[in-house]
């Protein structure tokens, strides 16, 4: 299949970018061939923002960089209409939305009206304004950035707003070897001025219609009901995964399966992206371990892959 | 097709409930009338091919007529409903009807219980160790109809369904014998079943020698018998049973009410004990060694008669098993009642003059009774008689007939014209039937006493001695107190002198019937005496059922808490298809070679889990696990997949994994 001879080659070159991080880089690219968000989330200084570049820039797709803040206005990422003198008319002036590729640094900074103009556009692929509807891009990607330990000025996603993001990656430090050739090299961002682009708007959504195609059989469709039905039996979490999680589980899965080369999707799949996809969904009621990834993890040791 | 039509015509479920209805119907085959068997087969062939292919079934006015005319031809042909033949034959009838009314999943479930109560009626009618694996098979089968019709998916194949129900019944194992052992016999139990409706076989209460013109060579056993100690000569081998006083000139009959009193008797010589396994033969006597001295303990009501005869309160209709003590010797302590001297001197008037007349002459040629006996029996000895299995028929006069023209007979005729002679002389006589002899069997270290045994003799008052055991066939024809009648005659083509000439068929068939004899005293004969002394050995003193049933209860409470264990211990369903099957398979192995695969681990997982830690077995193993990955996640399409599933099972059996 030639969709899959450039995605080899898009995985290596994020590779030379991010070092040591190979799952991670594997699964954004799972999220985003899966045609979902992706919410990368870890503490400043791990390369969150390199990676959302290097990703825009791999791809080879238009993209627009949003630093929010607490006074950014829905205005501001949708666009405005203004009144334009020469012609007395409103025209609509589009925001930075209008791109393939928007990078939402830091989204838990902005308001609440702010997030969900933004979650909105995600959800709908479209954006409505003075009462006249805007079709977005295609591809359209969101990957947004936050910083989950900053407190102070934030206003954390809600879980039905997570739920608009597909996957949700934390990548954490680096190990000795890749940190000493980061400290040896110095700025990453610099080389990926030097790389050209690997795909393009067409290549991606060719690969993610070969996506749609990957096989899943009922076998499979029973191992993600079972699953899912552990995380609504579970007493310690407050909420069990929608039917829409199960659906992105499988678009994810799908994604996963193409890029390990395969035409059906094996439970092995539905396991490398189900962390990733199901753990900002999933909160304890206690509340104590933030992370959903251990509940995750739990979930598919319990569930035995069925015969 | 509606969704209705489309489940009454599954075939699959169809197939198998008329499988198990019609295989309960030919258990019975040979005890309901065959129009019966015809009616149920026929049924169950309509109800199968009304389900493959478009066949009307008949309407509701139809059914009814049916049915109304099947339960009349039962009463017809039984006069009542009563009674097991009658009740099973009903059933299998209206079974028959029933599945020509099956719609829903609910109408197979019914007749599958139908077949299942044809089993039920079969146990009760016989339970002989041959019939045994056929109503294992039956059960089996109304079990696999069940899986089959009870299963939520059709998915659930012939061979799994089969193999479904054969682990229900494994784990249904325990509590059979849990139920067999602890469940209380009590004696006289509410299930017994009136019985009127049974042909008498074996010996009957009466005798017409003249009317018989060929002896039964049946090799069918009428009893067992272990010796406790030493068994008695062979000569000494009578097993008493009816008593014939009343004779009409040609059949010799058993006096119901035997209403004189007994001569008490003084027991010489040895006292054997013995215990007797009896088979069934539908009539109110036990035979006993003559002559018994006490009846045999056990919660049977048996009584001995006046003439020492073993009768029970009620019919052997099944395998029984009791102990006794007798002598071979006895002595009359007292004269000979009234009631009991006219009982056994009378003889009817006007018959058999010669013989009347032959013996007054001999009597009075003899100084007393003794001699007059002797001169009897010289008689027989000289007088060119001949014994013979096939003798001629006999004239209305039988014993003159005998005595003086034919001169043929067996034990019957001796019997019948030696006793004759001597209530003509006036010497109180009876005849006596039972058996005689018994052929050793090394195996099960018991004689076997067969229908072919069957003897008469003759019993004479002598003053001073009392009842006096006097056999003249012993006279005409000695071999045959110490052999029995199959070795005796060389004529006729039994197949049972073929495999008593064979010695390895003559032991094989002594092993047959030693399993025989273990099934009908230890499996059929295990009642309340057998459950009390097995308690005993536990080291319960029990004198009722109370500890049976504290016994059962805690059984039963293992067996439930165990199933309950063994259920939650595999949450998993049982694969259903073929693929899953063979899949399990694999992993088994592999578990037992040391290599098991975690519930939550996909194939390819399993792969490379199993190749990290065992490079040679995983690399190996690596393509089967992703074939089946393949199969079972992969796309599936008809014919290829079945062929392809078939290789897996194939490379699975033949994959060596030590």
């Amino acid at each position: 299949m030639d969709a899959v001879q450039p995605l080899p080659r898009a995985i290596e070159t994020l590779e030379r970018i991010i070092l040591g991080k190979p799952e991670q880089i594997r699964l954004c690219l799972a999220c985003l061939l899966a045609r979902g968000h992706l919410l990368i989330e870890d503490v400043p200084g791990v390369g969150k923002t390199t990676l959302a570049h290097a990703l825009a820039h791999v791809l080879g797709l238009a993209w627009q960089r949003v630093q929010f803040t607490s006074d950014l206005l829905p205005a501001d990422i949708i666009g405005v209409s203004v009144f334009d003198r020469a012609t007395q008319q409103f025209h609509f002036r589009k925001g930075p939305v209008f791109t393939q590729l928007l990078l939402a640094d830091e989204v838990n900074r902005a308001s609440p009206r702010t997030q969900s103009a933004l979650l909105e556009a995600m959800e709908e692929r479209q954006v409505s304004a003075d009462g006249t509807t805007y079709r977005l891009p295609e591809p359209f990607f969101v990957i947004a950035t936050q910083n989950p330990h900053e407190q102070i000025g934030t206003f954390p996603l809600p879980e039905s707003q997570l739920d608009r993001f597909l996957m949700r990656v934390t990548l954490g430090y680096p190990d000795a070897v890749h940190e000493r050739e980061l400290l040896r090299n110095g700025e990453r961002r610099e080389l990926l001025a030097r790389l050209p682009p690997v795909l393009g708007p067409e290549a991606i959504v060719d690969i993610q219609r070969a996506v749609r195609e990957v096989h899943v059989s009922d076998a499979l469709l029973d191992y993600v009901q079972a699953l899912t039905e552990r995380t609504r039996t579970r007493t310690d979490l407050r909420l069990g995964l929608s039917p829409r999680a199960a659906q992105g589980l499988i678009r994810a899965a799908q994604a996963w399966a193409h890029l390990q080369g395969r035409s059906a999707v094996l439970p092995e799949d539905v396991q490398a992206v189900f962390p990733s996809v199901v753990a900002h969904r999933l909160e304890r009621r206690d509340a104590a371990d933030a992370s959903g990834h251990a509940v995750a993890d739990e979930i598919l040791k319990a569930v035995p892959v069925p015969l | 097709m509606t969704p209705r039509a489309s489940e009454s015509n599954a075939s699959r479920p169809v197939a198998w409930m008329c499988a198990a209805f019609a295989a309960g119907a030919l258990l019975h085959v040979d005890r309901v009338p065959l129009w019966a068997s015809v009616v149920a087969l026929g049924a169950c062939a309509w109800r199968y091919a009304a389900a493959c292919r478009p066949l009307q079934l008949p309407g509701k006015y139809q059914r009814a007529a049916l049915a109304i005319a099947l339960l009349i031809a039962v009463l017809a042909t039984f006069r009542t409903l009563n009674g097991l033949a009658a009740g099973s034959a009903l059933l299998v009838v209206m079974g028959a009807v029933k599945t020509l009314e099956t719609h829903r999943r609910r109408d197979r479930f019914i007749v599958i219980g139908a077949a299942l109560f044809l089993l039920l009626a079969a146990c009760l009618d016989r339970q002989s160790l041959l019939r045994a694996p056929l109503y294992l098979l039956h059960v089996w089968l109304c079990c696999t109809a069940l899986a089959v019709t009870a299963h939520p998916k059709q998915g659930l194949d012939d061979r799994a369904a089969i193999a479904l129900a054969g682990r229900c019944l494994l784990y249904a194992l325990p509590l059979a014998l849990l139920l067999f052992v602890t469940f209380p016999r009590l004696p006289g139990a509410f299930w017994a079943l009136p019985r009127q409706d049974e042909a008498v076989t074996g010996l009957s209460d009466t005798m017409s020698p003249g009317s018989i013109t060929q002896l039964s060579e049946s090799s069918d056993p009428a009893f067992r018998v272990w010796f406790e100690g030493d068994p008695p000569p062979p000569e000494e081998r009578y097993w008493r049973g009816p008593v014939l006083y009343d004779f009409d000139g040609y059949t010799w009959r058993r006096r119901r009410f035997v209403n004189f009193v007994e001569t008490p008797l003084e027991f010489e010589g040895p006292a054997y004990r013995y215990r007797i396994s009896l088979e069934p033969h539908f009539n109110y006597w036990w035979f006993v060694l003559d002559t018994v001295k006490e009846p045999p303990q056990g919660p049977a009501r048996v009584r001995i008669t006046p003439d020492r005869q073993l009768v029970s309160a009620a019919p052997v209709f099944e395998p029984t098993t009791y102990e006794a003590v007798s002598h071979t010797r006895t002595r009359a302590l007292g004269p000979l009642s009234t009631l009991a001297r006219r009982a056994s001197t009378a003889l009817p008037p006007n018959r058999n003059p010669r013989t009347l007349a032959l013996a007054r002459s001999l009597r009075e040629r003899a100084g007393s009774d003794e001699a007059y006996v002797e001169a009897v029996l010289t008689l027989f000895r000289t007088g060119g008689f001949e014994y013979t299995l096939t003798p001629p028929r006999l004239d209305f006069d039988s014993v003159d007939d005998f005595l003086f023209n034919t001169r043929q007979g067996f034990c019957g005729h001796y019997a019948s014209a030696f006793v004759t002679l001597m209530r003509a002389a006036g010497v109180p006589a009876r005849v006596v039937t039972g058996y005689l002899g018994g052929e050793w069997n090394p195996v099960g270290g018991y004689y076997i006493v067969r229908q072919a045994d069957a003897h008469a003799w003759s019993e004479v008052w002598l003053e001073g001695r009392g009842w006096t055991r006097v056999d003249p066939t012993a006279v005409v024809a000695p071999d045959r107190l110490r052999r029995g009648i199959i070795d005796l005659l060389e004529t006729g083509s039994a197949p049972a002198r073929i495999i008593r000439r064979t010695p390895w068929l003559a032991r094989v068939s002594q092993s047959w019937d030693a399993v025989n004899a273990w099934w009908n005293t230890r499996v059929i004969g295990f009642d309340f005496r057998t459950q009390l002394d097995l308690l005993g050995r536990l080291g319960i003193e029990a004198t009722d059922w109370r500890p049976l049933g504290w016994l059962l209860a805690g059984g039963l409470t293992a067996w439930v808490l165990w199933i309950g264990w063994r259920l939650g211990r595999s949450p998993a369903p049982a694969p259903v298809d073929r693929l899953a099957r063979a899949y399990a398979r694999l992993c088994a192995r592999l578990a037992r070679a040391g290599a098991p695969r975690a519930p939550h681990q996909g194939p390819l997982a399993y792969a490379e889990a199993l190749c990290a830690a065992n490079p040679e077995l995983g690399a190996r193993t690596r393509p089967l696990l992703e074939r089946y990955a393949e199969l079972r996640y992969g796309g599936t399409a008809g014919n290829e997949y079945e062929m392809k599933v078939t290789a897996f099972e194939r490379d699975v059996a033949r994959l060596k994994v030590r």
